[in-house]
């Protein structure tokens, strides 16, 4: 059998709550020590123990990043899913079952590897012999694929870093699965890894604890938030940085983090401190951003700087609140009841998602309005691979804050909603100051903040919040650009679909075509994107939703002459995007519209 | 004619709003008029009071009342939450706030409940008048039970007190009052303006178009004579003399508050203890089932940390920290990208 190099997809299946993502972690870390490109995913449940819950492993010297489409070895440690798993494997698959759960594995066409998993497990400690199953698999994969055991005892003592017993145990147990794989497997599949030179300067690192670092590079002042998957790991990451980043000697902080009673509280308290002078910011998902809705239209209308990260995951309602989809974005654009439109920032990578949690803020004080930062719960709760973090390279942009009396004194004739400079962005004044002080309102009001029901007024205000929201569009991170000079296929696409592109886009070059690349990184729409529909014969959006919610957007916002060269390719099941499955929806529908 | 000015040298005039849009005649004037009073009085600087209000004529009112004061009108039921992010950005301001029985008893209780929890520090003001008045008469959840509007159908479903409420989560200063009785409402906002913490003051304003029938437990001639103060005030701010000296040793007993100021308290028929949960869980119990409405200063203490105490900030009030030290340094980021690469 010819030997498989780098280039499988391992799925394993465990239960909730018996420590596998210990052990997944470790396969991962090991890999990666190993310099083998490869991504892990996180499938699990809204539960804390017991459901089935699993791990994809892509291991991929091409360095494709998203889940495989097909299974190669498929792990199986949990009774819940056992036949479900067997069932979906495609023939000639390598199947490493706990023979201790006592399930029959009827497939003559895999590979499968009976290991006594629980039994080892209990000859090293019989009451956790339960979670030190979960180690055993990693012992007999080491042994299959051929991985360093140095550098997996290296990932097990960081997994468990400082419980020396914990590391004592596990090590034990990776080396005895590993010892009786070797003397008891005689057919172990075709797969395996050779390690490759590892790039020093990468980690792997979840978007989530990029955005927190992020976000304490841009000074934040307040982080106030509810908890909900898959957000709450985003603020908790801000917290663990707080003593090291945030603290003077005393212990004392330059920001304040409050768990708030709901969303609707939450994003009241970043309001309130937006409007007082300091960066403030939430994170939530989906359903936290419909409860804010009312507070955003009042930031946008009131004109009060304001950062909202949506780490989205799967809708409508409680949905599949552990799944991953793009299915918040057209919710965002336009939050609020009336018309609105707010900037949202795209970030695809871990080194954005730490890019963008400084950058919304000064985004938020230049416009003095509410921006999103949008993320998915792939991206944010998956470990991707990164470069490293890069310092702000432009100082704090606190947007036009009038802090003195001689810098009121400039003014003939101040008015905080007075549009000064001809950009749509007002000047303001924080409370405390005394100078110029008005009451800030959801209310109609007139250049000087006064209440007023006026057609006329009312009018110029919503075309000057418009004008200011559309003046950002060549100021918000531009598109990201990967362009052939045949300007056949151009795919549009954003956010963790990034993880996915390179190997769609290799999928159908290899079918002779010529695809351009095009991701998103902000809305309201750079007018580069226009551009790039308007160069391009034939334009497909990409996303992981339903409705094709950025394909609804651009067919609003492109000018209708370019609407009808665009189409949307949009799918969601929960599932990271796998290529293939995209790919093949990409060609379809680009026969279907060359018939 | 010399201007008479206050301890900080400013004429009352500093102190006061635009004209009012309330119906004439409405309470909640006088509430405004005693809070333009008392913070001359105490010689709180305009600029440093922020005044927050959420929606409703009691929202309305901040309008009406220091206008060199910036402000936020929030939005229904929400103020709580926007006062709590700015007290976290701007500790050293005065938050001043004006909620209505439909913003805090119904659709905000959440975060009125919270806030008090927290003991985020501010002077919450309800001016209570157990109906929604903007929205034309619809009965709000502090309206007593058994009580008819002006149309005719009676209010079957028991009120909730907020006070009661406020007493039971721990509320560091519980206090009733009446539109009516200015003078005892300017002690208790003085008091109130000089406490460290959630300082909630129910005031009871009756609603002169929807709810002033003979019928109406929140009416003004109900309220005038079935009120029952617990105590007479006198406040007296650390910087003023005490000039009431024609009141009997013996007969008050004075509490220090957080600023060093004192609040006097005039014991009337009873030996209210201010500091005892019971007591004044007890006098609101009582006053309810004999219908009335018990005014005065219920609970109090000033020993409780508040939401920024519990923050451990630094001394400076975020909003005056400059940039370079809200923005970690270059080396810090350095680090982590070590830590990261192990």
């Amino acid at each position: 059998m010819d030997r498989v190099v780098n280039d499988f997809t391992l799925n394993i299946a465990t239960a909730n709550g018996t420590g596998s993502q210990s052990a997944n972690l470790i396969l991962l870390h090991t890999l990666f020590e190993m310099g083998v490109p490869v991504s892990g995913k996180n499938l699990f449940p809204s539960n804390i123990a017991g459901l089935p819950t699993w791990y994809i492993l892509r291991v991929s010297d091409a360095g494709y990043q998203a889940p495989g489409d097909r299974t190669h070895i498929q792990i199986l440690m949990n009774k819940a899913s056992w036949q479900d798993d067997i069932d979906y494997l495609e023939a000639g698959s390598v199947i490493i079952y706990n023979s201790d759960v006592k399930l029959p594995v009827d497939r003559d066409d895999c590979i499968c590897i009976g290991v006594p998993m629980t039994k080892m497990a209990r000859t090293l400690n019989p009451k956790l012999a339960r979670m030190i199953a979960n180690v055993m698999y990693v012992g007999v994969l080491a042994e299959l694929l051929g991985l360093d055991q140095e550098l997996l005892e290296v990932a097990i003592t960081k997994q468990f870093k400082g419980k020396a017993k914990a590391i004592e145990l596990n090590s034990e147990a990776a080396r005895m699965s590993r010892e009786w794989t070797a003397e008891n497997v005689t057919e172990g599949g075709p797969y395996c890894i050779e390690a490759r030179e590892r790039d020093g300067n990468g980690f792997l690192v979840e978007g989530n604890e990029a955005v927190a670092l992020g976000a304490h590079f841009g000074g934040a002042g307040l982080l106030s938030w509810y908890p909900i998957t898959p957000s709450s790991s985003l603020a908790e990451a801000f917290i663990d940085y707080i003593p090291d980043l945030r603290c003077d000697e005393d212990g004392n902080s330059t920001c304040a983090v409050i768990q708030a009673e709901d969303e609707l509280a939450a994003v009241g308290m970043v309001v309130g401190a937006g409007w007082s002078g300091i960066r403030a910011m939430t994170t939530t998902s989906g359903p936290g951003i419909s409860l804010m809705s009312e507070f955003i239209g009042l930031a946008y209308f009131s004109e009060i700087p304001a950062v909202i990260w949506d780490v989205n995951r799967v809708g409508p309602s409680t949905g599949l609140p552990t799944r991953t989809q793009q299915g918040d974005l057209t919710m965002l654009y336009d939050a609020g009841h009336g018309d609105t439109g707010h900037i949202v920032i795209i970030p695809g990578t871990p080194e954005e998602c730490f890019e963008f949690g400084w950058r919304a803020f000064d985004l938020a004080e230049r416009y003095q309005t509410v921006v999103f930062g949008f993320s998915d719960l792939d991206l944010g709760m998956n470990h991707w691979l990164c470069k490293g973090f890069e310092y702000p390279d432009t100082p704090m942009d606190r947007g036009k804050v009038v802090r003195t009396q001689a810098e009121m004194d400039a003014f003939e004739n101040f008015g905080r909603y007075r549009d000064v400079d001809g950009d749509g962005i007002p000047y303001r004044t924080l409370p405390g100051s005394g100078l110029a002080p008005i009451l800030y309102r959801g209310t109609g009001h007139d250049d000087d903040g006064i209440y007023s029901e006026k057609p006329e007024v009312y009018h110029a205000l919503m075309q000057r919040l418009k004008r200011k929201i559309n003046n950002s569009r060549s100021e918000l991170p531009q598109p990201i650009m990967r362009e052939e000079p045949e300007k056949q296929v151009g795919i549009i696409y954003y956010g963790s679909m990034e993880n996915s592109i390179q190997e769609i886009d290799d999928i159908l070059e290899a079918t002779g075509l010529k695809v351009s690349q095009c991701r998103v990184r902000a809305l309201p729409l750079s007018p580069e994107v226009e551009r790039f529909v308007e160069e391009h014969e034939m334009v497909i959006v990409l996303e992981i939703n339903r409705d094709g919610q950025m394909y609804g957007i651009m067919r609003r916002e492109l000018p209708i002459h370019l609407v009808p060269k665009v189409h949307s390719v949009a799918f969601s099941d929960g599932i990271p995007p796998r290529a293939q499955l995209y790919a093949d929806m990409v060609m379809e529908k680009l026969n279907g519209v060359s018939k | 004619m010399s201007i008479k000015l206050n301890v900080i040298e400013l004429p009352k005039s500093d102190y006061q709003g635009g004209a009012s849009s309330l119906c004439p005649g409405c309470g909640h004037d006088q509430i405004s008029s005693v809070i333009i009073d008392a913070a001359w009085e105490n010689g709180l600087a305009p600029e440093r009071i922020a005044k927050m209000s959420g929606i409703g004529c009691s929202s309305k009112t901040p309008a009406y009342f220091l206008g060199k004061s910036h402000g936020f009108n929030t939005l229904h039921g929400r103020m709580p939450a926007v006062t709590t992010g700015a007290a976290m950005a701007n500790k050293d301001l005065t938050f001043l706030a004006v909620s209505g029985d439909g913003d805090s008893a119904s659709i905000g209780i959440g975060q009125f409940i919270h806030a008090i929890r927290r003991n985020v520090d501010m002077v919450y003001v309800i001016e209570n008048n157990g109906v929604y008045g903007l929205t034309k008469g619809q009965y709000s959840a502090t309206a007593v039970k058994g009580s008819r509007k002006k149309k005719g159908e009676i209010n079957e479903i028991q009120p909730i007190d907020l006070c009661k409420l406020a007493v039971t989560l721990g509320c560091s200063f519980v206090a009733r009052s009446f539109s009516g009785s200015k003078k005892q409402l300017g002690a208790l906002m003085k008091a109130a303006m000089s406490h460290r913490g959630f300082a909630l003051l129910d005031v009871i304003s009756p609603c002169v178009t929807f709810n002033n029938n003979e019928d109406s437990f929140r009416s003004y001639t109900f309220v005038k004579d079935n009120e029952q103060e617990l105590h007479a005030y006198d406040y007296i701010p650390e910087r003023v003399p005490i000039t009431e000296a024609e009141i009997p040793e013996g007969e008050y007993s004075d509490i220090e508050l957080f600023d060093g100021s004192t609040l006097r308290l005039e014991t009337i028929g009873s030996d209210h203890d201010p500091t005892d949960t019971v007591a004044a869980m007890a006098a609101l119990h009582n006053a309810e089932v004999a219908n009335k409405h018990v005014t005065g200063l219920l609970y109090y203490d000033p020993t409780k940390p508040t939401a920024v105490d519990d923050q451990h900030l630094v001394s400076t009030p975020l909003a005056d920290l400059p940039d370079e030290e809200m923005r970690p340094s270059r080396e810090s980021l350095d680090e982590i990208n070590a830590l990261f690469r192990g």
